[in-house]
């Protein structure tokens, strides 16, 4: 049966839409996600003015929410490389009406997992010791640290988000620029960069976009790799692990794609997208879903098993506070939102809808950053030496900062939503309304 | 002197059908330039592109491989540590940096050479451009004043449903 498409020019108009004018539950959802983010800087002055005593960490616990935080929103940028490279790659049509969005969590997610260690220096402005700038006493920062590897892999991994996420922007902004005015056009026309619609363009554009989604990619999985070896490194229990860095992989992915599902519901029920972000689109991302959190167990069970089985007195007692001790709660509610919850509602088909997806979403995303605190402040708390044992509690410093951290990256995808198409319109292909 | 016609086709085939026939005329493939909104797929031969983008990431990665190497090598030895007779400098402690640095030079050489070969800042503001019209494609021919009938009728035979003359930029 044949189907009647959706015509192009109303494909652009419904894509155009958004960007036009800015309604008071706009208005009013960006004003208070701005005052908490606004809280979050003001509490982060308070920090810098009085000094990194006011954060909850102290002896043992060095790294607390920060350093949390910190994986974990690196651990959500991964939605964009996933979703857009892979699917990229392997030519996978469904993904063209969610690429924008993913990779626009890439880059947002990054700029704000880049923060963590800037604000967990404490004196912050002393970050610029960590570019290798010729001085007076002949010191060079050292390559040998990990936390040199964190620079230099945040830093190629946003850069290369950033361009990831402007090269297919090209052609829109361009058709934007010829019906924009004002300081939307003189923005449109220079990100354009004099776009013409040329064969010749179209063809550098798509080898362009060939070439990054395959470097991308392998940025991708050694970022959050090079974040697992922060940890593996140190001989510390539990950490010292050689499947760290792929299980590091795998929970960010399965966090990004989570977090994913959750920008697109709320952008499709926002910006009335329905025609656009069809059931399908969300089946195949619950589907995704679903895999990882299989991999997220197989990973976990793996690594608790060879520290149960070795028995080394001190892993152990890591282990036994994580799976029976005082970070139990957590931890099985961890596992209950990382595996059973997606396991029922996204496993058996019949409940498998864009409702369950959100809800298990929802759910992945806070056992994700559960998962980021069990690996940090159990092993922490709990070091080798029995005499230096502590607990650690965060202070409303730390809470304030990591909520901010949340209305930022919601406040930043409002703006963008706002100033370009979320869904891709050059390369989004007219599909029937009857499929949906 | 140049001038410059276009016809705007509605469907991929008498595009391909017209620039067929303009090439059998003696058109070269830089007389001939198509516009669309979104990418078309011509068949292999007809227009081809050829690129060394490929070859370029991969030497800018190389490139940015050998400086990064270079550069720790220097750093490390020029604060004159005292090891004991163990290395300074490391490809193993040091090769995450490495590997960081070189993906960097390909990534930013892609941007470059995206933009060297797309032609996009390096554009002859004189020559014309068509509007494009949503889902059509637009096929662009340069030719001397004396060819000009000759290619409008081609153009039109191959079912271009508009032909028009576009006047230089001044």
């Amino acid at each position: 049966m044949a189907h009647a498409t959706i015509p192009y020019q109303q494909v652009r108009n419904d894509l155009w839409r958004p960007l036009a004018g800015a309604s008071k539950h706009y208005t009013l959802t960006l004003a208070l996600l701005s005052a908490v983010a606004l809280w979050g800087l003001i509490a982060w002055g308070y920090q810098i003015h009085v000094g990194i005593g006011v954060a909850g960490i102290q002896r043992p616990v060095f790294w607390g929410f920060y350093l949390v935080d910190f994986v974990f929103w690196i651990g959500i940028s991964h939605a964009g490389t996933l979703i857009s490279a892979i699917l990229r790659l392997t030519d996978a049509d469904w993904r063209k009406p969610v690429t924008r969005a993913a990779e626009a969590i890439t880059v947002f997610a990054l700029m704000i997992g880049g923060l963590f260690p800037l604000i967990h220096l404490g004196r912050a402005w002393l970050f610029y010791w960590l570019f290798p700038y010729p001085n007076s006493r002949l010191l060079w920062p050292n390559y040998r640290s990990p936390l040199m590897w964190d620079v230099t892999a945040i830093s190629t991994y946003l850069t290369g988000s950033v361009i990831f996420l402007y090269l297919p922007l090209i052609p829109d902004v361009a058709q934007l620029a010829e019906r924009a005015t004002g300081w939307r056009l003189r923005i449109y026309k220079w990100l354009a960069l004099g776009w013409t619609g040329s064969d010749r363009e179209w063809h550098a554009l798509e080898r362009a976009m060939k070439l990054m989604a395959g470097i991308i990619l392998a940025v991708a999985v050694s970022v959050h790799s090079v974040v697992a070896w922060d940890f593996s490194m140190a001989i510390a229990p539990m950490w010292h692990s050689t499947i760290f860095a792929p299980y590091f992989v795998v929970g960010a992915i399965f966090s990004g794609l989570a977090g994913l599902i959750v920008a697109l519901i709320i952008i499709r029920r926002a910006l009335h997208l329905e025609r656009y972000l069809l059931p399908h689109h969300f089946q195949n991302l619950a589907k995704l879903l679903l895999l990882m959190s299989l991999l997220w167990l197989y990973f976990t069970f793996a690594e608790n098993l060879t520290v149960w089985y070795g028995n080394e007195p001190k892993e152990m007692n890591v282990f036994g506070a994580r799976l029976r001790g005082r970070f139990a709660p957590e931890f099985w509610l961890m596992v209950f939102v990382n595996f059973v919850v997606p396991f029922v509602l996204l496993g058996i088909r019949r409940l498998r809808s864009i409702t369950t997806a959100t809800i298990a979403s929802v759910g992945v995303l806070l056992g994700m950053w559960l998962e980021r605190y069990l690996i940090i402040v159990p092993t922490l708390s709990l070091p080798r030496l029995t005499s230096a044992w502590g607990r650690y509690s965060p202070s409303w410093v730390e809470i304030s900062i990591t909520a901010a951290t949340f209305a930022a990256m919601a406040a930043l995808y409002l703006v963008f939503a706002k100033l370009f198409p979320i869904v891709s319109i050059w390369e989004f292909e007219p599909h029937a309304p009857e499929d949906e | 002197m140049s001038l410059y016609l276009t016809g705007t086709f509605a469907a991929k085939e008498t595009a391909i059908h017209a620039i067929k026939q303009l090439k059998a005329s003696g058109y070269g493939p830089t007389d001939l330039t198509v516009f669309s909104d979104e990418p078309v797929e011509f068949p292999r031969g007809l227009l081809d592109q050829p690129s060394h983008m490929s070859l370029a990431v991969v030497s800018g990665a190389a490139i940015f491989f050998l400086l990064v190497v270079g550069f720790v090598y220097f750093t490390q030895y020029n604060y004159p540590l005292v090891t004991g007779g163990m290395p300074i400098f490391s490809f193993w402690s040091t090769g995450v940096v490495f590997y960081e640095m070189t993906m960097l030079g390909a990534i930013l050489t892609t941007l470059g050479w995206f933009i060297w070969e797309s032609g996009l800042l390096r554009r002859d503001k004189t020559i014309p451009v068509p509007a494009i019209q949503a889902e059509a494609i637009c096929l662009r021919i340069r030719c001397a004043p004396e060819q000009y009938e000759d290619a409008a009728s081609i153009l039109k035979q191959s079912g271009a449903q508009n032909v028009a003359k576009l006047e230089k930029a001044a």
